[in-house]
């Protein structure tokens, strides 16, 4: 159903024998989006960085028992995932329902900004700490591919591997979970007409 | 807000009511080019006839094209370095590679050993080491269990590591009420210390022990350490246990009950191993 093909760009060869400095050259340049997709799932700063750190001396532990072609980004966002995974479990978050809207929603469909010109519109004017917040609070199942797909730009196969499931999975989990964040936003801006006219400029607040 | 469905029995309404349902979930595969040619010609022929799959599929884009624009959130200098100076020190402490370290301690050790054996310093103990080699039972490799190159089991190379480290030290002193008994006794080793080590990046008890002439190290490890290569797991299903070597180091692997036991020593110096002697983990 879904393309097989790769990014052989980011298909890196190295021997299984790792060395303190094969580590250096093909991990430590992803530290930096490493905890850009951490931040993007945790409640905080501080977490987010317990979460890369913890990954990246995972990485290491595990790096001379790569195989020989590795994609080492993926293999490091599969490595965070699992760390993500302890986090929660130790924090005993419960996974939220993920909900299920279909194209017939109310929402997706009587709201006048949900016809794709005044959407169109209404995403222009959410702030990205807006956006940014709406992803955070979609159900873990949902926020994950949405960020490795929207954020990351991964292909399915790649997001596919790096969460343990079918390519086909992808697709859907992300079908429906950027159809449950339309639907999030086009409530934000039906219930605050005001924000959607508002012509200021946008705020980076990472900056 | 859908088209009305191009047919008109009950039948076709349902089938096309299902593809409606089953192409909800392909809708972003089709809107970022995922889909295969098949599947793409089955979401067109439905799009043509059903306004809310169209609009969807802009909304999916246009979301997706919105969320790209964001940038990533920036690691702070204080942060980044603090990374990095963590990476530098379990770098420095986890693995070092195997064969790059001269096993310089191990003279020093065996001038320590026994001065009353030492007449005329590392010569003598030099020749030492080469009859104890020739005295022990003959290690004849049983290729069922041998690892031939085993610098990429980090298991293996922290303990020759550690071992490196023992004997180019003084080792630590054992207090009065240590618990001195090594996992697998030999009725003539005398354990000369104990302490607490890190392999695999876990916590490990390393028990040094005096055989003859020579300083063996016992690392009872977890299982989970013991057990993560798949060298090893094999090695160990065939012949239940595992041997490898570097240069002037002999490992061997043995599973316990609940953990695992490496056993450094010099080439040729490994003591038979008698599983049914090992004490319970």
């Amino acid at each position: 159903m879904v393309n097989k093909s790769t990014d052989s760009k980011r298909v890196l060869k190295m021997r299984s024998t790792g060395s303190r400095q094969q580590f250096d050259t093909l991990v430590r340049p992803w530290r930096y989006r490493l905890y850009g997709v951490a931040q993007r799932q945790s409640a905080s700063p501080e977490i987010a960085e317990d979460w890369t750190q913890e990954t990246l001396l995972r990485a290491w532990r595990d790096f001379g028992q790569l195989d020989d072609h590795v994609a080492i980004y993926a293999w490091l966002l599969r490595i965070l995932n699992r760390v993500v995974a302890d986090g929660y479990r130790r924090d005993n978050r419960r996974q939220q329902l993920a909900p299920v809207l279909t194209t017939e929603d109310a929402a997706l469909n009587e709201h006048p900004c949900a016809a794709p010109g005044p959407f169109e519109q209404a995403l222009k004017h959410q702030t990205d700490a807006q956006l940014t917040a709406a992803v955070h609070d979609l159900p873990d199942s949902f926020r994950q591919v949405v960020l490795l797909r929207d954020f990351e730009d991964l292909s399915y196969q790649d997001i596919a591997q790096i969460l343990d499931l079918a390519p086909g999975t992808v697709m859907s989990r992300l079908s429906r979970g950027r159809r449950l964040l339309a639907e999030r936003l086009i409530k934000v801006a039906s219930d605050n007409p005001a924000a959607s006219n508002n012509t200021h400029t946008r705020v980076n607040p990472h900056e | 807000m859908s088209d009305t469905p191009p047919f008109t029995s009950a039948t076709e309404n349902r089938q096309w009511s299902d593809l409606h349902d089953q192409i909800q979930d392909w809708l972003a595969g089709y809107a970022d080019g995922e889909l295969d040619e098949h599947h793409t010609t089955l979401v067109e022929a439905h799009l043509a006839g059903c306004e809310a799959c169209r609009h969807d599929v802009e909304r999916q884009r246009m979301l997706s094209e919105r969320l790209q624009e964001i940038p990533a959130p920036r690691l702070s200098p204080a942060f980044a370095k603090r990374l990095d100076d963590t990476l530098v020190s379990a770098q420095a402490s986890n693995k070092r590679p195997i064969g790059h370290r001269p096993l310089t301690g191990l003279k020093h050790w065996l001038a320590r050993l026994s001065p009353s054996a030492v007449i005329g310093g590392g010569g003598w103990a030099v020749a030492m080491v080469l009859a104890a080699m020739l005295l022990v039972p003959n290690l004849a490799p049983d290729r069922s269990n041998q690892i031939a190159v085993a610098n990429h089991i980090p298991m293996v190379s922290d303990v020759l590591a550690d071992y490196q480290r023992a004997v180019g030290n003084d080792l630590p002193t054992p207090s009065r009420d240590a618990d001195l008994s090594p996992p697998m006794p030999w009725p003539n080793g005398r354990v000369l210390a104990r302490w607490t080590t890190s392999v695999g990046g876990e916590p490990a008890e390393a028990y040094a022990v005096r055989l003859g002439n020579s300083l063996i190290v016992q690392y009872q490890i977890s299982e989970r350490v013991f057990f993560r290569n798949p060298d090893v797991r094999q090695a160990v299903a065939r012949a239940g246990d595992f041997r490898t070597r570097d240069n002037e180091l002999e490992v061997i692997g043995v599973p316990m009950q609940a953990s695992g036991l490496l056993v450094v020593a010099p080439s040729g110096n490994l003591p038979p191993i008698d599983k049914s002697a090992m004490s319970a983990s």
